[in-house]
């Protein structure tokens, strides 16, 4: 009966909904999960990498981008529609830079890349972008600040959240464990606990993970991606090395 | 200028207009990144210019490549930015100075406000006093 309706982007079905829109969130809870978590002093961005080939070419992320000095993005969904849309972002940032020269507002680099994807649900006839983002940035005009978005172009702010494969689960989790006061330090470890619940794989070492935080330092945002060896080390801290008993 | 593994760069800090000095504190070299420095000289407005639109270019540069830009990489951008406004250009007389490679070999280049390059060894120069610091 819906599949009448499916074809075409941009009309409604007769319930009033947008199948391509919910066809693309299918094909993003497929994709790694990513978990973001905001904490007094910093953002954590961490995710699950699905290609973890021992013939795979180091150094090149899957999940995790740069998108301007003070703002950082994970990425849940198919990989090439991610790599225009965060090229968007990057463009979109440095014009505001060069016409107001400023860092861009985070909230107004979302809104840019978001209406791109809602252009995607009316107009033109093609399909939405199978992607989620997670984007965490820092301006002077509200702090740290942490947004998710969704090939339909909604976008929320949030102060713990999960996009991609079982980010039910993991925001169950955050759910009951997030606490406002959390450091930067908590929030990488209860981001990596989260993760070691929420992934399929039976172990986990810093390899299937990129880990990635943002903070300030002497005035200035920097963000850093953790050397697999961080990880590992805050994985045997919290002992989440060895799998969970099932129940 | 270059030395052994090395390079210096430097300017004057006037901004004037014909005889009446104006500030004695204007910026005419910036930091590309560690290995890279630029220096513009020429028509005020169209440095400022010039370097926001360069500052533009490197760090969608720097976020796509995640690495630092070569300087012989970097003068050719300059250049060809310069020539894409052949019949309308930006006054401006580009000095770059940077080490390049595993080595950290020296590179210098100047150019005119077309974008035409001259790399050297020893030095270069850009400016109006130009002629009096080649010293010929």
């Amino acid at each position: 009966m819906a599949r009448r309706y499916d074809s075409r982007t941009t009309i409604f079905s007769p319930e009033g909904r947008l199948y391509q829109v919910e066809y693309a969130m299918e094909a993003i809870s497929h994709a790694g999960v990513a978990v973001g978590i905001l904490g007094t002093d910093g953002i954590v961005l961490a995710a699950e990498k699905k290609i973890t080939s021992k013939l795979l070419e180091p150094g090149s992320s899957e999940k995790m981008y740069k998108v301007a000095d003070h703002i950082a993005c994970a990425v849940a969904g198919i990989t090439a529609d991610a790599n225009i849309l965060v090229n968007s972002a990057r463009l979109s940032a440095q014009r505001h830079n060069f016409q107001y020269q400023e860092d861009i507002p985070v909230e107004q680099l979302l809104q840019s890349i978001c209406d791109i994807k809602q252009g995607y649900t009316q107009y033109g006839g093609l399909r939405p972008f199978g992607v989620s983002f997670l984007f965490a940035g820092w301006d002077e005009h509200h702090g740290f600040q942490l947004y998710q978005s969704d090939p339909s172009g909604n976008y929320g702010g949030w102060k713990a959240t999960a996009i991609g494969a079982n980010n039910q689960s993991a925001q169950s989790i955050l759910k009951q464990d997030y606490k406002a006061d959390l450091t930067l330090s908590d929030a990488v470890g209860l981001a990596v606990k989260v993760l070691s619940k929420t992934m399929d794989s039976t172990t986990l070492t810093g390899e299937k993970l990129e880990v990635a935080v943002l903070y300030r330092e002497n005035d200035e945002v920097v963000y850093r991606l953790l050397r697999d060896a961080e990880v590992d080390k805050k994985i045997t801290e919290l002992d989440l090395a060895t799998p969970a008993e099932s129940t | 200028m270059a030395g052994k593994n090395c390079v210096g760069i430097a300017s004057d800090r006037r901004y004037g207009q014909y005889q009446t000095t104006i500030a004695t504190d204007a910026q005419k070299i910036w930091k590309i990144h560690d290995k890279l420095y630029i220096g513009l000289s020429g028509l005020a407005t169209d440095v400022q210019t010039f370097i926001e639109k360069l500052k533009f270019r490197i760090t969608l540069y720097q976020l796509r490549e995640e690495r630092d830009i070569k300087p012989s990489c970097f003068a050719q951008l300059v250049s060809t930015m310069l020539y894409e406004k052949r019949f309308g250009p930006y006054f401006v007389e580009p000095v770059i100075a940077g080490l390049e490679g595993p080595n950290n070999e020296p590179y210098l280049c100047a150019m005119d406000l077309l974008g035409c390059t001259s790399t050297a060894k020893g030095f270069v120069v850009g400016g109006t006093p130009s002629e009096q610091l080649y010293g010929v």
